[in-house]
């Protein structure tokens, strides 16, 4: 490829610079010749120099001498020709005399010009020849200093300044001696005053010469004329205040303040009021105390006056009591030892003061009889002055349908065939059910009865045969054995319940549905536990009791119960 | 007042431009004449005449393309005028008020005739590109509007002799980029063009601000180098003396205005009060106490010290520091007052006192994050590096503050060449580090423009401007790539030979021992006095 080639699709494929985007640096020997731009020198740059300037001959000339050394030639450094400053004539040492110690630390000065220069006038030839020939014609011990001098011609100048401020505009005639000497006590002490007169003529004469203008020279400064603006030798204007635009947010800001303003204000005034109450509570408290302090000097008066008798007692009310001190709740702590665990004061270890999950839960459980007492009692709240014409308001309505109703399956495994066959006949509903039920059970005697009232009801499964849509039969079933809870229904057990091991090589466990039917049937043909053989008999009983007749009074049940077999 | 633009129109291509041979008796104020200036001639114009004291005419001439700090009187014997001279242009007969080849006398009318700013040019190519959305009189009497507060343009004697078409005529650029506009029935569509045309074809003519703009920005801006398009031309001071040195002012500067009569001008080298005679100047350094700027010192090191003074505070000083660098310093305006800025002056350090080598100033405020405002090494003490201390300083300052910072613009030429060097040396040893320390191991050898910036407290745009001028910044292999260029390596090299040479080690900011916090300004200084 051509250079030029190069060049030109270098050219195409240049990304604009990112300034944020990191560079490679890199020496120019690492640079590959075919890959490099060709240098380009950049000379339209903005140089920030005014466009009128930038041609001038000379900044070119230093500009292409540094652009030319940039790219590698050699070039002499082209300075820009300046007028040159050279030594004074004048003798700096008599001038600037040798009296600057610099101090250690870093100078820290906030004096002004002013402060330092002294008298603001000063001598100028004419002065000084005037000066000289009025000293000549007195003798040595009247003549007068160069400094009072000065501080008279200030004086005047001053003065001048003050009564006549627009003398340079209006020519006035030059302010009078007397006019002048009113003021002099404030400028000029007991020693200068003897020359004053003569330094007058003096002024006078100069005064007279500049036009009755300032003395003093001083910078144009603005004076409000129309010719101000553009005259170059005016300098200094005031700035006028400087514009603060106005904003919502810095409105909002001063609003912010001078609400704090307020509110800050406010609250030592509070307080002011509140010292103020102190004080005067505090005057009071004195007072009481000065009336108690007399009254003692009274009664000790009173006492001293009265038979020797009568002189004991009572000393308690003469003497100011002590309050018994507090005995202090708190032992006192070690000073450093925060964070040990403060010793309780019934002596008994830190931590017997944690809860137990089983009082949590009594709380628990109590809280939650609570609240159900609560809504009953707002339940019957609500109902005062109705008349219940239902029977049983919350409970669902009775299913007047007695072939729907659930039906306990009390099942026991019977070693023996059915001992009776009158507890088949208890009820026809039963029977119907049983032939309807047992149709695939068939080596499973079951035997069906109404459940029982103080047995408890939700570990008895119970069924429903109900025909749906369609004739379909659906069996429900209800109460079916909860998951054996055993070993986890106390709370002791169930503290290592999260305290399992997980080790690799344990049996494990497989869970099974207990509703599953043929578990069911497998638990049914269990023995019965002892407990559940006493509740059968129970059941037994009842259901005889029931079988021979309903209309027996419940007095009879209890023997009846006792005459269960086994 | 369309007649005047196409006139000027006219008048302003070069081919009109008036020529012919002149004698010295007929050479006046705006004629441009070939001077000789160190052996060789160039073309200058004519600011002012006066008469010497042996009554032969001399003339104060302004080099073309060179800076106006060599502006000079120079005697007739000087001017070359064997060769054509071109006469300045005759005013446009609509404005005239008096003839423009008689030299007026200096009379209340004078000022109104005159437009002699230094960038007249600003203001006239405002009207123009205005033109489009005003009507031409209102353009051309707001143009008046601004004569007609024009002073002459030195107070002194000097320029008395015609010194209105002076004006007029010294910068032909004002009308340059006028639109032609034979009459009043322009189109307006014409004027557009024309204007556009004008400002495309005069690229550098679109200065944005007017004189009252100018002075409205000065107000509310409270920058000092802001180009205010009034300055006077003729240096009013020939001569000052400070401390041990005297010197050449390079720029008029508003000092009393009867100190121009004065052959020296005493300035106090410590509390910068100016004098026009030994005897006062005498009386006052008998007098004054001052030893040093008269703020807190906030830097301090083997050679040289740090003030900072607030020119609230300080009023006094810092007004004698500003008209002294105003002698200096071109762009400088002492239009408004010193109060929002801060003067940080470097002094060096004998029994005598510290002695003020340069300052720099910087607004209390910079709405346009300028870390300096005027800048200038007096010319005692140039070509010392002083210079570079200063700006290395008011980086130092910035980096304090946690700010990027830039120099506010216009720079001198001096400025720029200052600053140019101490970016590039800056930047340099930023790479030159990096570099060093990829190779170590340590880094990655990367570094963005940015983090350059960051690094040393220079604006991103002042970092690729430097790059650039280097020609460091390349595009390699896909990405660009920051090139340490054997030019750079072999400057830096050759700076440390000389050090070495030298046997001083260049002079360098050191940054702990700057004590110094940025000062904070409550909200109600700054609205009320700064």
């Amino acid at each position: 490829m051509t250079r030029a080639g190069a060049l030109s699709q270098s050219r195409m494929r240049q990304r604009k610079l990112n300034t944020r985007a990191a560079l490679q640096i890199v020496r120019e020997d690492d640079l590959h010749e075919a890959d490099d731009d060709l240098p380009r020198v950049l000379s339209g740059l903005d140089s920030g120099v005014e466009k009128a300037e930038q041609n001038e001959h000379h900044l070119q000339a230093a500009l292409s001498a540094s652009q030319a050394a940039v790219i590698g030639g050699k070039v002499a450094q082209i300075y820009i020709p300046t007028p040159d400053a050279v030594q004074s004539s004048l003798q700096y040492d008599k001038l600037y005399p040798l009296t600057y110690a610099q101090p250690a630390t870093y100078v820290r000065f906030s004096s002004t010009v002013e402060d330092c220069a002294g008298c603001a006038y000063d001598m100028n030839e004419d002065d000084h020849t005037f000066f000289k020939s009025m000293n000549k014609k007195k003798d040595a011990s009247t003549q007068c200093s160069e400094d009072q001098f000065e501080e008279i011609m200030n004086c005047f100048e001053e003065t001048a300044q003050a009564k006549q401020p627009y003398a340079a505009v209006d020519s006035p005639p030059v302010l009078s001696y007397d006019e002048i000497e009113s003021s002099m006590d404030d400028y000029l002490d007991d020693h200068a005053r003897p020359f004053t007169r003569e330094i007058y003529e003096h002024w006078k004469t100069r005064r007279l010469g500049a036009g009755n203008k300032n003395l003093m020279i001083g910078l144009k400064f603005e004076t409000g004329a129309d010719t101000d603006d553009a005259d170059p030798y005016v300098c200094f204007r005031r700035r006028e205040v400087r514009q603060i635009r106005k904003t919502r947010g810095r409105d909002a800001h001063s609003a912010e303040k001078l609400k704090k303003l307020r509110k800050e204000l406010e609250e030592s005034r509070e307080i002011m009021a509140m010292i103020r109450q102190r004080e005067i509570t505090k005057r009071e408290q004195l007072a009481v105390e000065r009336q108690l302090f007399e009254q003692r000097a009274n009664l000790r008066q009173v006492k001293l006056n009265l038979p020797d008798q009568y002189k004991e007692g009572d000393e308690d009310i003469l003497i100011n009591q002590k309050p018994k001190k507090k005995p202090l709740e708190i032992a006192q702590r070690a000073p450093g030892n925060q964070y040990r665990l403060p010793q309780r004061s019934d002596g008994r270890s830190s931590d017997a003061d944690l809860v137990l999950l089983s009082d949590l839960l009594a709380e628990q459980e109590r809280l939650l009889t609570i609240d159900i007492d609560t809504k009953i009692a707002q339940h019957q709240q609500w109902n005062v002055g109705y008349m219940d014409m239902t029977k049983a308001p919350l409970t669902p309505p009775l299913e007047s349908d007695a072939g729907s109703t659930f039906r306990t399956a009390t099942t026991e495994y019977l070693p023996t065939p059915p001992a009776s066959i009158s507890s088949e006949h208890s009820g026809d509903v039963t029977l119907d059910f049983s032939v309807l039920a047992m149709g695939k059970a068939d080596s499973v005697a079951v035997r069906y009865a109404s459940p029982s009232y103080d047995g408890p009801c939700h570990s008895q499964p119970s069924f429903r045969r109900r025909y749906g849509r369609g004739g379909r039969l659906w069996i429900d079933r209800r109460g079916m054995r909860l998951p054996p809870k055993a070993g986890f229904d106390s709370p002791d057990a169930d503290r290592f319940k999260y305290d399992d091991d997980d080790d690799e090589d344990e049996v494990p466990v497989y869970f099974a549905d207990p509703f599953d039917t043929e578990s069911m049937q497998f638990r049914a043909r269990l023995f019965p536990t002892p407990s559940s053989q006493a509740q059968m008999q129970a059941r037994r009983a009842q259901m005889e009791v029931f079988s021979h007749g309903a209309s027996h009074s419940s007095t009879s049940v209890r023997p009846s119960r006792q005459a269960g077999p086994d | 007042m369309a007649p005047r633009d196409g006139s000027q129109e006219r008048i302003s291509t070069p081919d009109t431009v008036e020529k012919g041979m002149a004698t010295i008796n007929t050479l006046r104020i705006g004629v441009k004449a070939f001077v000789e200036k160190d052996g060789e001639r160039r073309k200058a114009e004519i600011l002012s005449i006066k008469e010497s004291k042996k009554g032969e005419p001399t003339f104060y001439v302004h080099y073309e393309d060179f800076n106006k700090r060599l502006d000079e009187w120079v005697p007739a014997s000087r001017l070359d005028l064997s060769q054509e001279v071109e006469w300045p242009q005759p005013e446009a007969p609509t404005r005239k008020s008096q003839k423009s080849t008689a030299p007026a006398p200096k009379s209340a009318t004078l000022p109104k005739s005159t437009v002699g700013q230094k960038r007249p040019r600003t203001s006239t190519t405002v009207a123009t590109s205005r033109k489009s959305s005003e009507t031409p009189e209102l353009t051309t009497t707001s143009g008046n509007a601004s004569k007609a507060v024009r002073p002459s343009l030195v107070g002194g004697k000097e320029n008395r002799p015609g010194s209105d078409n002076s004006i007029s005529v010294i910068a032909p650029e004002i009308i340059s980029g006028t639109p032609k506009a034979e009459d009043s029935e322009l189109d307006l569509v014409d004027i557009q063009d024309a204007a556009a045309a004008a400002k495309a074809s005069n690229p550098q003519h679109n200065a944005p601000y007017s004189r009252e703009e100018e002075i409205e920005k000065l107000r509310t801006g409270g920058s000092m180098t802001q180009n205010q398009t009034e300055i006077s031309r003729v240096r009013n001071l020939d001569r000052i003396q400070m401390g041990a040195f005297e010197m050449e002012p390079w720029y008029f500067s508003p000092y009393p205005s009867n100190f121009t009569a004065a052959d020296t001008i005493h300035i106090c080298e410590f509390c910068l009060s100016y004098f026009a005679s030994l005897q006062t100047f005498t009386r006052h350094r008998a007098k004054c106490n001052l030893l040093h700027p008269p703020g807190n010192e906030i830097y301090r090191d083997s050679s040289v010290s740090f003030f900072e003074i607030d020119g609230r505070r300080q009023r006094r000083w810092c007004r004698n520091l500003c008209l002294l660098s105003k002698l200096f310093l071109d762009h400088k305006t002492l239009y408004y007052d010193v109060d929002p800025f801060l003067f940080y002056c470097m002094t060096t350090r004998d029994s005598h006192g510290c002695h003020l080598v340069g300052y720099f100033s910087k607004e209390k405020e910079s709405a346009e994050g300028y870390n300096v405002a005027c800048i200038l090494t007096l010319p005692q003490y140039q070509r010392k590096g002083f210079g570079k201390l200063l700006i290395a300083f008011s980086y130092e300052l910035s980096k304090r503050e946690a700010k990027l910072g830039s120099p506010e613009k216009p720079l001198s030429d001096l400025g720029l060449l200052g600053y140019r060097a101490y970016w590039a040396e800056t930047v340099t040893d930023v790479l030159v580090e990096h570099e060093k320390n990829s190779r170590d191991g340590r880094g990655s050898g990367e570094v963005s423009v940015e983090e350059i910036g960051a690094l040393s407290a220079m604006t991103t745009n002042d970092v690729l401007h430097t790059l650039q001028n280097l020609n460091m910044l390349r595009y390699s292999k896909g990405q660009h790539v920051i090139v340490l260029t054997e030019a750079v390596l072999e400057a830096k090299e050759k700076a440390k030979a000389k050090e070495k040479a030298k046997g001083t080690a260049r002079r360098r900011i050191e940054p702990d021992r700057l004590m110094w916090k940025p000062p904070v300004f409550t909200a109600s200084s700054r609205t009320w006095n700064w």
